[in-house]
């Protein structure tokens, strides 16, 4: 039966205004690419130049992500994850600043989180005062590999699932993303935890822009931003500051967000993002599915990175036995296994691409795409497959590209039997549902973790 | 409980298949319908549970088994397959012998293969008629005891016997040579009208009636006595 008029017309609108938040995402991608973040593209989908630094960052802040900005010192890390906070959550640029939190040996849990209000304690009453960062639904932190490893589990939680606790009290941040900086090693670093590592979802390297773009970058004016707004940004400090309840400052705060956002448009032209769009892009990202070749893909790649066949599955504390048959794929070269975190990381980046794209469905290309920068900061690689490949030709940073050689490879060894694969998935439906059907065998890990599944579901 | 694989609900699947697995399908494709042409042939042929051998029943018989046999694509490896099965009579429920070897000569005679071997050691029964109306270009070599009414009717085809044989060897028969290793029983060679029998063994008896051809024994020609004395 086909639609009524009524569901058509919605489909209509809904179609229209999905085209509408695209085009307004694109245009602030675009904006911020040639006003504020220049950079050279460094990545393709499909046809399409993007810089991975912006395009994470965008896709980041859009589906409520967490990510992991690498770099060396200045090259803007920290400023690309403001200026795409800014525009998407409509706040302006000070604001962002004043949230942000910086690692360093020394900081505690009262100026990242929440400290007493010590007024109200004096009379005896146990009032936490939030920190910007807690309450604000964006949240930057600069150089988090500074923070001492002790210190980087207390920003766990907070992180995973937007709960911050403090003392008795507690806020939950209903839609939050999460920006952090780290450099490279150096003496006043120290390494991010294997926990909070993989609580990213995304790595990605702010580089150099080049030498023409970097004079260009040069000659602004370091003071002037467009996105700054001192009033605005001390009406936001004041409803913050208040001694309310979190919600009912968080309605303050979008009220404010729509005045400053009106402001801008009028005053500069510039369109950001209201929480109602965002929500209304996150539900359309959503509803996007992943096509059989895309669904197929990824359950290769996750079969690759935690099969085991002597132990069951990949341990970080298993050594792998000379002379294995599963040698040429990727469980050998690594020492953990890949995470429950991995596989929604993906979706859910490769489904914002492929919105952000127009495109109706997930594809092979959305996930080749998003894979290396979801794969490069969870995988830990064998001491001897780094040293093969640190030396290597490359334009990525070691990391980023063993993720990129790592996707090709996968994605080869599918391409040659993707047929097989679908089909030993299909067979393994009809088993599952009852029918009498052996399991198709094959040489990839992903058949054997099909038998293993379906012992388990007969 | 969760399937897992849900997502592949609808993709056309191909079951597991193992090259051995489609070659015994197909074999056992063929045997099928090797027997069920047997047991047509018996149905029609044994109406009153007895089969008289008589000459133009014999032709009946061949002629209804070649038409059956036509349609089937088999080679030798089948024709074995159905004599373990008329042997071992799971398949087979009731084997009458004149039928069968009626319809084992018709498949023999009408194989892709020139040559062909058939081992009959391993068998209880003993088979008849087996080289009926052998024609011209074949030659059948059976490894081991066979029954009566052996080439009977051969038409220029050379059957070998490495063993013995029953009563009416080469009963019949109109051309080409029936070579038997072994003894042969009674009415060897009855009226048969052209080629040549050897036998190395026992000949127990000759046909009364011979029209034609030539029997020898060890080497020696016995019929005709035309022949032998001059």
């Amino acid at each position: 039966m086909g639609n009524t008029v009524f569901e058509q017309e919605n489909d209509m609108q809904k179609y229209r205004e999905n085209g509408n938040f695209r085009q307004k995402v694109r245009t602030i991608y675009q904006f911020i690419q040639d006003n504020l973040y220049l950079n050279r593209p460094d990545m393709r989908v499909g046809e399409e130049p993007f810089n991975s630094a912006l395009l994470f960052s965008l896709l980041t802040a859009l589906n409520r992500g967490k990510e992991l900005i690498i770099g060396e010192p200045g090259l803007g890390k920290t400023t690309s994850a403001e200026y795409v906070s800014a525009m998407t959550y409509r706040l302006p640029l000070g604001l962002i600043w004043a949230s942000e939190v910086s690692g360093h040996p020394e900081q505690t849990e009262e100026k990242i989180i929440g400290r007493p209000d010590l007024g109200r304690l004096n009379q005896g009453e146990e009032v936490v005062v939030w920190s910007y960062l807690a309450q604000l639904p964006v949240k930057i932190v600069d150089e988090i590999n500074r923070l001492p490893e002790t210190k980087q589990s207390m920003i766990l939680d907070g992180i995973d699932r937007g709960n911050w606790e403090y003392l008795n009290d507690v806020i939950i941040n209903d839609e939050y993303c999460l920006f952090a900086t780290a450099n490279y090693q150096d003496r006043g670093t120290n390494t991010l935890i294997a926990p909070l590592i993989d609580r990213f979802d995304v790595i990605v390297e702010s580089r150099h822009p080049g030498p023409d773009m970097a004079l260009m970058i040069g000659m602004k004016d370091r003071h002037e931003n467009v996105l700054r707004s001192p009033e605005y940004e001390r009406s936001f400090q004041e409803i913050l500051a208040q001694r309310r309840d979190h919600h009912e400052k968080m309605h303050l705060i979008e009220d404010l967000s729509t005045r400053f956002g009106d402001h801008m448009k009028k005053e500069h032209r510039i369109e950001m993002l209201s929480k109602d769009e965002r929500q209304e892009i996150r539900a359309c990202t959503q509803e996007l599915p992943l096509d059989l070749d895309a669904n197929a893909f990824l359950r290769t790649v996750i079969a690759e990175l935690s099969f085991c066949y002597k132990y069951g599955q990949k341990r970080s504390d298993d050594q792998c036995d000379e002379g294995c048959h599963y040698t040429g794929f990727l469980c050998h070269h690594m020492k953990n296994c890949i995470s429950n975190r991995f596989p929604t990381s993906v979706r859910t980046y490769a489904q914002s691409l492929a919105w952000l794209l127009g495109d109706e469905a997930v594809g092979i290309d959305h996930m080749k795409a998003v894979l290396p920068y979801i794969l490069a900061h969870r995988v830990q690689w064998k001491d001897d497959v780094i040293s093969q490949k640190q030396t290597s030709t490359r334009r990525d940073p070691l990391q980023i590209f063993m993720a990129k050689e790592m996707v090709t490879e996968v994605y080869r060894r599918y391409n040659e039997q993707s047929h097989q694969i679908k089909n030993a998935l299909a067979v393994a439906y009809q088993s599952a549902s009852g029918k009498d059907l052996e399991p198709i065998e094959g040489d990839h890990p992903i058949y054997l973790e099909i038998k293993r599944d379906l012992e388990e579901v007969r | 409980m969760i399937n897992p694989f849900e997502d592949f609900k609808n993709y056309p699947y191909k079951k597991k298949e193992i090259p051995l697995d489609r070659i015994v399908q197909a074999k056992e494709k063929v045997i099928g319908e090797i027997v069920e042409g047997y047991l047509k042939l018996v149905e029609e042929e044994v109406k009153d549970l007895v089969w008289m051998v008589e000459h133009s029943r014999l032709i009946k018989a061949y002629s209804s088994a070649v038409r059956t046999i036509q349609k089937i694509d088999y080679d030798t490896d089948d024709i074995e397959e159905l004599c373990i099965e008329l042997d071992k009579g799971d398949k087979i429920p009731y084997l009458i012998s004149g039928p069968a070897g009626i319809y084992l000569s018709a498949l023999l005679n009408n194989a892709k293969e020139d040559t062909i071997q058939l081992g009959l050691y391993e068998f209880k029964r003993a088979f008849h008629f087996l080289g009926y109306r052998l024609p011209q270009g074949k030659t059948l070599l059976l490894k081991g005891n066979a029954g009566d009414f052996i080439g009977a009717g051969l038409s220029g085809g050379r059957l070998v016997v490495e063993g013995s044989t029953g009563n009416w060897a080469g009963a019949g028969m109109m051309d080409g040579e029936l070579s038997i290793s072994g003894n042969t029983g009674q009415n060897t060679g009855a009226w048969m009208s052209g080629g040549q029998i050897n036998v190395e063994g026992h000949i127990l008896g000759i046909g009364k009636t011979i029209h034609g051809g030539r029997i020898y024994h060890r080497g020696n020609l016995i019929r005709p006595y035309e022949a032998s004395t001059r």
